[in-house]
């Protein structure tokens, strides 16, 4: 919001351009009354929360202390961290793989062909991802869809273990944010200028070279979006892990949400919850300083 | 399943009729059991619910609201705590909310309940003096039962051969990867304290240590950790032995013959879900009037035919029929009973306790 304000020292001139007047502000002000209200008081409470204490019923007592935080830094959480940011990292790199060359081919086909094939990747969206997400279960359990086929076909004798596993869990975050993979590609691809292809192949490059040297680069910004929207929200899930993964092998979503309820320790879970900001404000922090370094 | 339908559609039949007539004063009329209804009328017609998820059926609600005229409105909430923080945090108006039994002594504690008049609630007379006058609330003063329940040990005879009777034969080597459990921490170590003879309520951290070496060699064997359904797992052959509500367990029974049902030999939490009436409830008269409602025979049946727990209501059971009753995992026997606990409130240690279950699995 400071670069609203007038640079100082600049002249009269340029303070007439880039100072917002009044009618400016007054567009602005649903966004930021938005900002404010769902964005800087939630976040300023959950900081203030994780610095108090919790009475025998799970209320807040504020009382300032830092044990949280001691708590929180202790190897066992750190451990479940880890396990999450390993998830995390695992949906992105596979939501990659699978999401550019879905991606790519929809930007590049026709025109009218574009709209019902962007149309189709969103279609899943029309159902709440709980009702998705339960759908998978009748599809990997044991008597489900796969194993009856696989059994059915010879390929095994025993149904296999499916649900319940990491290989679950994984599925489950990749089917769910794999459509925030390919959009922000999309969109790149669909920039993508024909002539800059053309001119790596007239310079000699074969398609190896001219994918690697000219395409991805000018789709970069696409696919680091696309990550960030994959990776993120993949860490704090805990709706998907909890149920295709049965509970085992917690996430850091999960046991937030754990202090929040059955462990009446609200200040230890926002303690958690501070933590994991902090980490993402750190991580965007450096791709941008590293983004600037390139530049 | 036909029943239940021909009461929905007429609770609905009834609802529109008195929403056209404007005059739902006049429809209690045939319901003689509800003398406080003209107190209720005089009060705003209203009536906020706080309960939990899948245990109020729709269709008994709709029944109270066509017959009193009161406008009822539902929320639900699928853990104790998360009621206890929406409560303690001071949100919603709530004039009933259905908290388990160590949670009632907690509030009672707190002085967060509205002491309950039991001259408005004459149905209280059904219900079975077991389930009356427990020490997390000596005299019924604050609480009103709704249903009871135990946890127990439900396996898939095609899956697991051997009799099961308690704990130990649940978790064992062979069993690895074939258990669900309760997502639930003060559950799990209350089974592993009852393994080592001491009371689910002596949670001081030397027994804590104890449960501790018990369940690090329980929880690796686990498969699925779910309290909501932990049915689904058993049904889909995902695992063949479970260690779960009692309600979940009789639906298995019905569903399925190859299913059996035992109530752990080490001894198991019997819980008991009341209604009560937090203190700040603007319609009190209104809750009191749903209590007694409930608590008539004919709407306690309908509870017990769609979430199969233990029924405290006597004259309810007079209504379910042979084959609900012989349900073990609906209705224990009462030796099985004496040898059961509830639950105190352990306050702080709840912490505790979510941290031991959470370092166990993660490792």
């Amino acid at each position: 919001m400071a670069g609203l304000a007038a640079a100082p020292g600049a002249n009269d001139a340029q303070n007439y351009r880039r100072a917002p007047g009044l009618f400016a502000w007054l567009v602005l002000a649903p966004l930021l009354a938005w900002l404010v209200l769902f964005v800087v008081a939630p976040t300023v409470m959950l900081v203030a929360v994780s610095f108090a204490e919790r009475d025998a019923l799970g209320r807040i007592v504020w009382i300032f202390t830092t044990e949280n935080y001691v708590r929180a830094f202790d190897w066992l959480w750190l451990k479940v961290l880890l396990v999450s940011v390993w998830y995390a990292f695992l949906t992105t790199v596979i939501c990659m793989a699978v999401g550019y060359p879905v991606a790519y081919t929809i930007g590049r086909a026709p025109p009218r062909w574009r709209s019902l094939l962007l149309m189709l990747v969103m279609v899943p969206f029309w159902t709440s991802f709980l009702i998705r997400t339960y759908a998978w279960i009748t599809i990997l359990s044991k008597e489900g869809l796969v194993n009856s086929m696989l059994l059915n076909a010879g390929f095994i004798s025993q149904p296999v273990a499916l649900l319940y596993t990491p290989f679950a869990i994984v599925l489950g975050l990749v089917y769910n944010f794999l459509p925030f993979m390919i959009l922000p590609i999309y969109t790149s691809v669909e920039k993508l200028d024909n002539a800059m292809i053309e001119a790596a192949y007239d310079l000699g490059a074969g398609p190896l070279r001219a994918f690697s040297q000219v395409i991805i680069p000018l789709t970069r910004p696409g696919i680091a979006a696309g990550a960030m929207l994959v990776f993120v929200p993949s860490i704090a899930m805990f709706a998907i892990t909890t149920l295709m993964g049965g509970g085992t092998n917690p996430t850091i979503g999960e046991v937030i949400f754990k202090q929040f309820t059955s462990g009446r320790n609200q200040p230890f879970g926002a303690a958690l919850g501070t933590l994991l900001l902090l980490i993402f404000i750190l991580a965007l922090w450096l791709t941008r300083k590293h983004r600037e370094e390139n530049a | 399943m036909k029943t239940k339908t021909t009461t929905l559609l007429s609770a609905l039949a009834a609802l529109a009729v008195a929403g056209c007539g404007k005059a739902p004063e006049t429809a209690p009329a045939e319901n003689t059991t509800q003398p406080q209804a003209p107190a209720a009328a005089a009060e705003s017609k209203q009536l906020s619910i706080y309960c939990w998820s899948e245990y109020i059926p729709q269709s008994v609600i709709d029944e109270f609201a066509a017959r009193t005229g009161i406008k009822v409105s539902v929320e639900n909430y699928a853990s104790n705590e998360e009621m206890l923080a929406k409560l303690g945090a001071g949100g919603g108006n709530y004039d009933i909310i259905q908290p388990s039994e160590y949670v009632v002594e907690a509030l009672v504690k707190e002085n967060l309940l509205h002491p309950i008049d039991h001259s408005k609630i004459p149905n209280l007379k059904n219900l079975s003096p077991q389930f009356l006058n427990l020490p997390f609330d000596p005299g019924n003063k604050f609480s009103v039962p709704f249903m009871a329940g135990t946890v127990g040990i439900v396996w898939n005879t095609e899956l697991i051969t051997g009799d099961i009777k308690g704990f130990s034969d649940v978790f064992k080597p062979e069993n690895k990867d074939k258990i669900v459990v309760l997502d639930d921490a003060r559950e799990i170590v209350s089974w592993a304290l009852l393994s080592q003879g001491i009371p689910v309520n002596d949670v001081s951290d030397g027994n804590l240590e104890k449960a501790r070496g018990v369940l690090a060699n329980w929880l690796p064997l686990v498969k699925v950790y779910d309290s909501d359904s932990p049915k689904t797992a058993l049904l889909n052959g995902d695992v063949a032995i479970g260690v779960v509500w009692g309600g979940e367990g009789a639906i298995l029974l019905n569903e399925d013959k190859k299913f059996r049902w035992a109530v752990p030999a080490e001894g198991t939490h019997l819980f008991i879900d009341s209604l009560a009436i937090p203190k700040d409830a603007k319609n009190v008269a209104n809750a009191e009037a749903f209590m007694n409602f409930i608590l008539q025979p004919e709407i306690s049946k309908q509870i017990s035919d769609a979430f199969p727990y233990t029924n405290p209501n006597l004259e309810a059971r007079k209504l379910l029929t042979a084959e609900q009753l012989a349900n073990p995992a609906s209705f224990p026997t009462d030796e099985e009973i004496a040898k059961m606990e509830t639950f105190k409130d352990v306050g702080a240690q709840s912490s505790k306790i979510d941290e031991l279950v959470t370092s166990l699995k993660v490792q």
